[in-house]
């Protein structure tokens, strides 16, 4: 996406005053939306979607995407998702996913964080260890 | 097979409890070599990235939420969307005596057919330069076999000599006779079995070059018998710019090899303007600011920490070196370019080669004026030194002499005598290609020159004379060269000897 140099610091500047206490405020959000649809300043749309990113960006950070092979029964997941927030915080949103490819084990997304313990991911690094010896 | 299965067996042993964290990020743009990476929060500047297909990147440039990458090999298949993740590893290539006599591309993958290289060694591209506590002076020579250049412009182990000079005026043809005139010395040097003799192998970096050239020069190496002591590293024009840009980076990892384990290698990178090209499409493709000639601002910091990385190490780290004989093209002559001042700042010295002197006939068309080597008389062997000490103000004061003497006839003896000897000494340095002369054999014929014996003749036979007097030295006086060759100096007994062999020859040349 081109961005000029104008656009990218109002729609950081926009990001900056989103967060009240550490977090991102909804109702900051939609009042700066809000704002920008009004006042329409020049690439308001441009601006709008840098700052959609940037939201999205901070959003992913609190969210994990925890993915298994076969659906987890509701006490596992209860417990991975007990597990998560106790690490990252009691506002982590969790989604669950079911990826037959993974044949067997967890894959959690976290961010730009994974912890892969998929039997897919064992077995292509087994086959690249193996490529080395 | 044992040992084979026992180290599969530790391998699946390390695999089954850990569970893999990496970091990640998703491909935005992708195009030219290069792409835009939205995540990746925890890369690291000059990381490896992993893309789907075991296909890497090199992290670049670090933004606030955004990360530009340049594409390693094939990208055909990397798409927006693809999810990649970083490696915590720094790009590597193979090292050691197992790419000798290899032609490699860039990721030190072979080129030439002959089957995989065998080498668990690997050292990074990227590499910081050795420290001042680390080095020493230059003090022991490269020999390249080019009488003007060993006897007016010497190079030294360790020296950054940059040859520079318009397009087609024989700058490849003086690192190819070098790297010869290497090969030759160390074929005779490993037959001797010297215990002092050191080896110095040769890597030649062919930068967006054709790839006929770089075949040529292979060929011509491989026919010299210097392949035996040498890489080539090809990043040829048609490689992505990404490849041209970290070839010479790549060579010189292969060279510090040879440093930090003691040995003496040279290095060619033929040549950085191309290099310097590649870097600014990289550059630009990445968004970066561009400056003067629309080169990034860092291409300075590109040369300068590149030709850092020759050196002559200290005893106490091995007292390695890595001697760097960088090239630069011209255009139309102009070495104020942005480039070639550049180089020329960074380097020892250089030799400048002029298309006037090459059409003169006059090869290799060395400028004796505009060549200098600022640390290389310190390797300069005694007898040379001794032989060739005025050679370089004989000639500059015959330049200028030939430029006053076309206006006039009438000359006094001194200024006929200058004349003639230096248009004696210009015939003398004329040198056909990839036929490097042995140091003794220069050292006799300088002598002779000095020593009045070319006087009386003509111009026109000076070179068959000098080939006559080589032919005769290396058939007849071997033991007179064995001793130029073993005492390194022109004393009492080999001045005596070289009179008496001169007399000898004199005889003979009709």
């Amino acid at each position: 996406m081109k961005l000029n140099k104008d656009s990218r610091k109002l729609s950081r500047q926009l990001f900056r005053n989103s967060f009240a206490d550490g977090k991102l405020d909804n109702s900051k959000i939609q009042a700066v939306v809000e704002s920008i649809l009004a006042t329409r300043p020049r690439h308001y749309l441009d601006i709008l979607k840098d700052y959609h990113r940037l939201i999205r960006l901070e959003v992913e950070k609190r969210h994990a995407v925890v993915e298994s092979a076969a659906e987890l029964s509701a006490e596992t997941s209860r417990e991975v998702e007990r597990d998560l927030k106790s690490k990252y915080g009691g506002d982590l949103t969790t989604d669950f996913r079911v990826n037959a490819d993974l044949i067997g084990g967890l894959r959690i997304k976290i961010g730009n964080d994974v912890w892969d313990g998929s039997v897919r991911n064992r077995l292509a690094r087994l086959s690249e260890e193996i490529n080395h010896v | 097979m044992s040992t084979i299965l026992q180290e599969l067996e530790t391998k699946i042993a390390g695999l089954k409890t850990a569970t893999a964290k990496s970091n990640t990020g998703i491909v935005r743009e992708v195009g030219d070599g290069v792409c835009k990476i939205e995540g990746l929060s925890d890369v690291m500047l000059n990381e490896m990235i992993e893309f789907p297909g075991s296909v890497y990147g090199l992290a670049l440039n670090l933004e606030e939420s955004e990360v530009g990458c340049i594409l390693l090999g094939d990208s055909a298949d990397v798409a927006e969307g693809n999810e990649v993740k970083t490696t915590g590893r720094l790009l590597q290539v193979p090292v050691g005596k197992a790419l000798l006599g290899r032609v490699v591309n860039t990721l030190g993958e072979p080129i030439d057919g002959k089957g995989p290289i065998t080498t668990d060694v690997f050292y990074p591209v990227e590499n910081l330069a050795p420290g001042i506590i680390k080095r020493r002076g230059v003090s022991q020579p490269v020999q390249t076999g080019i009488m003007a250049i060993d006897a007016m412009i010497p190079i030294g182990r360790g020296q950054r000599e940059l040859i520079i000079g318009d397009r087609a005026t024989g700058k490849t043809t003086i690192a190819i006779d070098t790297m010869i005139s290497q090969a030759r010395l160390n074929k005779a040097g490993e037959e001797s079995g010297a215990k002092d003799f050191r080896p110095l192998y040769c890597i030649y970096v062919g930068i967006g070059q054709k790839n006929s050239n770089i075949a040529r020069s292979v060929a011509t190496l491989e026919a010299a018998g210097a392949m035996k002591y040498t890489i080539i590293v090809s990043a040829p024009a048609s490689d992505s710019a990404t490849s041209q840009y970290l070839a010479p980076f790549a060579g010189a990892a292969m060279g510090e090899w040879f440093m930090a384990n003691g040995m003496d290698a040279l290095i060619v990178f033929d040549d950085l303007s191309k290099h310097a090209v590649a870097y600014r499409q990289v550059s630009l493709v990445l968004k970066r600011p561009s400056g003067r000639e629309a080169y990034p601002g860092d291409v300075f910091y590109l040369h300068s920490r590149l030709l850092e990385r020759s050196a002559r190490v200290n005893e106490a780290n091995g007292g390695g070196s890595l001697t760097a004989l960088p090239i630069v093209e011209t255009q139309a002559g102009d070495v104020s370019a942005y480039i070639p001042t550049n180089v020329i700042s960074i380097t020892d010295g250089q030799i400048y080669l002029e298309t006037d002197l090459f059409y003169q006939g006059i090869r290799p068309a060395i400028s004796v004026g505009l060549s200098v080597s600022r640390v290389g008389s310190a390797a300069q062997i005694k007898a040379i030194k001794q032989v060739a000490g005025k050679i370089k103000l004989d000639l500059a004061q015959f330049r200028e002499l030939a430029a006053f003497a076309q206006f006039g006839s009438d000359l006094d003896a001194k200024t006929k005598a200058q004349l003639d000897r230096g248009a004696r000494i210009v015939e003398l340095f004329k040198q056909p290609q990839y036929h490097p002369i042995p140091v003794e054999q220069q050292v006799a014929v300088l002598w002779s020159m000095q020593n009045g014996y070319l006087d009386e003749v003509p111009v026109d036979r000076v070179k068959e004379y000098q080939n006559k007097l080589q032919d005769f030295l290396g058939t007849r006086k071997e033991a007179l060269l064995a001793k130029i060759r073993e005492k390194r100096q022109v004393d009492k007994e080999v001045e005596d000897d070289l009179k008496a062999a001169l007399n000898d020859f004199k005889t003979t040349f009709r």
